[in-house]
């Protein structure tokens, strides 16, 4: 437990300085969702309401498609074969790849609370629901690029795979509207979606919310966790060519 | 000597297509043993298998007497693969990919090789150098550096060398044979049979997913028997058959399989030149070789 924590701190920390490295993905994964973001800052009133719902929208570009991309990037060279058959556990390089992404979040996630604060006076009351919903989206959002991945059969379709999903929860997503304004049959749609309880448990830190609600989002994000481990289960490969 | 590595009835399939076909084979402690076979004999399945890659579909392999896939944890800082193809994240230089691997190494309680294993491998000049912008040698000589950084107990190499030059393949055997006396199990893949001529106590060669043959060099070698060979006399008609064996006739030469001491063989076939007054020029005997096993393997699977 204690090799494939230091090794997912090893991989993660490794995984940062390649993002450095690497312009098209930085862009990608920094400048991207904040352009999304600006966007639907045109369509509001309320400033508050979309920046701290973006860290939701921050998750799918950041631990999703750039996962997607890497580890179809890294089975399709091999990578992914080299370090299965290394030292590190299945978990460890997992957890790095989390653990990557993760850090990348916790940087977005800083920034907006700094430019909300700026932008519309507001300041995050109670950390902790964010802190929960933050967690258990990167783990959701991970786990489903690595299934994803599994799907995928080259580094270039990577680009095309995660698009539906991508488009389901970009226009889904309750970012400018709350979810309570949506038409019901959106908002069906859009409760059952992992990027949805993410949301609001950042919103939660903003506007509070009541224990059952939070109750109902943690539960939401974990059915997710369990749903996208198994799909992980059913879909990863480490290898392009056998299973 | 206690069995460091043990492969009973393995077989293994993809789909329809049966890669390894029921071999049994074991390697002992601190052993150096060759898988050799044409390309698709099974040779790398069989390894990737043992490393826990993927479960038997048949059989059973055992490494420190355990299972690689069921005890992967247990056994996995105990050992280390040199994979025939493997990826890099080509974007870390070589220092920081060996310092990669060395910390991982560390936490898994393994103590790293000492001395600087870019040094071994003679990079040390490429140390800063991105690992994509290495040649495919370069590359081989890293990951050879990776795969002996944590002193291994068992030690898979398949086909270390491939796309190295001789001075570095003469590295690599030193490299190996300093391994090996150190105690390292080691089993070896690899298409230059003089590779494992020159480096292994034990190897077998497989073809189509089967072991043909198996033994020591010596053994293996001497089923192949000497060969006596001389130019093709004007009058070849006559030839005879020594040990009951006629001879084959290739590129104007004569030439005959000789099983145990070549003196009878020899004295045989002199003495047939005697009695017919042919001169028997450019008379030659040469050992057998592992190519010429290796050959007839091949040759008798079609």
């Amino acid at each position: 437990m204690k090799t494939d924590a230091l090794h997912a701190v090893r991989l993660a920390r490794t995984d940062l300085k390649l993002l450095g490295r690497n312009y098209v993905a930085l862009f990608n994964v920094m400048v991207l969702p904040l352009l999304f973001g600006f966007l639907y800052l045109q369509m509001t009133e309320d400033p508050t309401f979309v920046l701290s719902g973006m860290p939701g929208i921050l998750l799918i570009f950041t631990a999703f498609l750039n996962l997607v991309n890497t580890f179809t990037a890294r089975r399709e060279e091999l990578v992914l074969k080299r370090l299965r058959g290394g030292q590190s556990s299945a978990a460890a390089i997992f957890g790095g790849a989390g653990l990557g992404a993760l850090a990348v979040f916790v940087f977005q996630v800083v920034l907006l609370i700094v430019l909300t604060n700026r932008y519309a006076g507001a300041l995050p009351t109670n950390p902790v629901p964010m802190i929960v919903g933050g967690l258990l989206g990167v783990a959701v959002f991970a786990l489903l690029a690595a299934a994803f991945s599994g799907i995928t059969p080259s580094a270039e379709m990577a680009q095309l795979t995660p698009m539906p999903v991508l488009i389901v929860l970009m226009f889904a997503a309750p970012l400018a509207w709350p979810l309570d304004q949506m038409p019901a049959a959106l908002e069906i749609v859009s409760r059952v979606l992992p990027v949805t309880p993410v949301m609001e448990l950042m919103r939660a830190g903003y506007y509070g919310a009541s224990l059952g609600e939070m109750s109902v989002y943690v539960a939401t994000l974990l059915g997710w966790v369990a749903v996208s481990a198994l799909l992980v289960k059913l879909f990863f490969r480490w290898d392009p060519r056998h299973n | 000597m206690t069995t460091a590595i043990d492969v009973t009835g393995l077989r293994q399939s993809y789909g329809d297509f049966e890669a390894v076909r029921g071999i049994t084979f074991d390697v002992r402690q601190g052993e150096l043993f060759a898988l050799l076979g044409t390309n698709g004999a099974g040779k790398t399945t069989t390894m990737e298998v043992l490393a826990g890659y993927s479960r038997p579909s048949g059989g059973s392999v055992r490494v420190l007497g355990l299972d690689p896939v069921k005890a992967r944890r247990q056994l996995r800082p105990r050992m280390s693969i040199m994979l025939q193809e493997a990826g890099f994240l080509g974007d870390l230089t070589v220092a920081e990919t060996v310092e990669l691997w060395r910390g991982m190494a560390k936490d898994a309680g393994r103590e790293p090789l000492t001395g600087n294993p870019i040094e071994l491998v003679e990079l040390t000049s490429k140390a800063k150098v991105k690992v994509k912008q290495l040649s495919g040698g370069q590359k081989r000589r890293l990951d050879l550096a990776l795969a002996i950084l944590s002193l291994p107990e068992v030690l898979f190499l398949d086909e270390p060398t491939t796309g190295m030059d001789p001075e570095a393949r003469q590295r690599t055997w030193e490299i190996v044979r300093s391994l090996r006396e150190a105690g390292t199990t080691i089993l070896l893949t690899t298409h230059y049979l003089e590779e494992a001529e020159r480096l292994a106590d034990r190897l077998a060669i497989m073809h189509e997913g089967v072991i043909r043959i198996a033994g020591t060099v010596d053994e293996v070698v001497a089923t192949s028997g000497d060969q006596l060979s001389f130019r093709l006399p004007e009058r070849h008609e006559l030839l005879p058959a020594i040990e009951d064996r006629p001879p084959s006739i290739a590129g104007g030469r004569a030439a005959y399989k000789v099983y145990g001491s070549a003196h009878g063989a020899m004295r045989e076939l002199l003495d047939w030149a005697d009695k017919y007054q042919v001169d028997l020029e450019r008379l030659e005997v040469r050992p057998g070789t592992l190519d010429d096993v290796f050959l007839r393997v091949a040759k008798e699977a079609k």
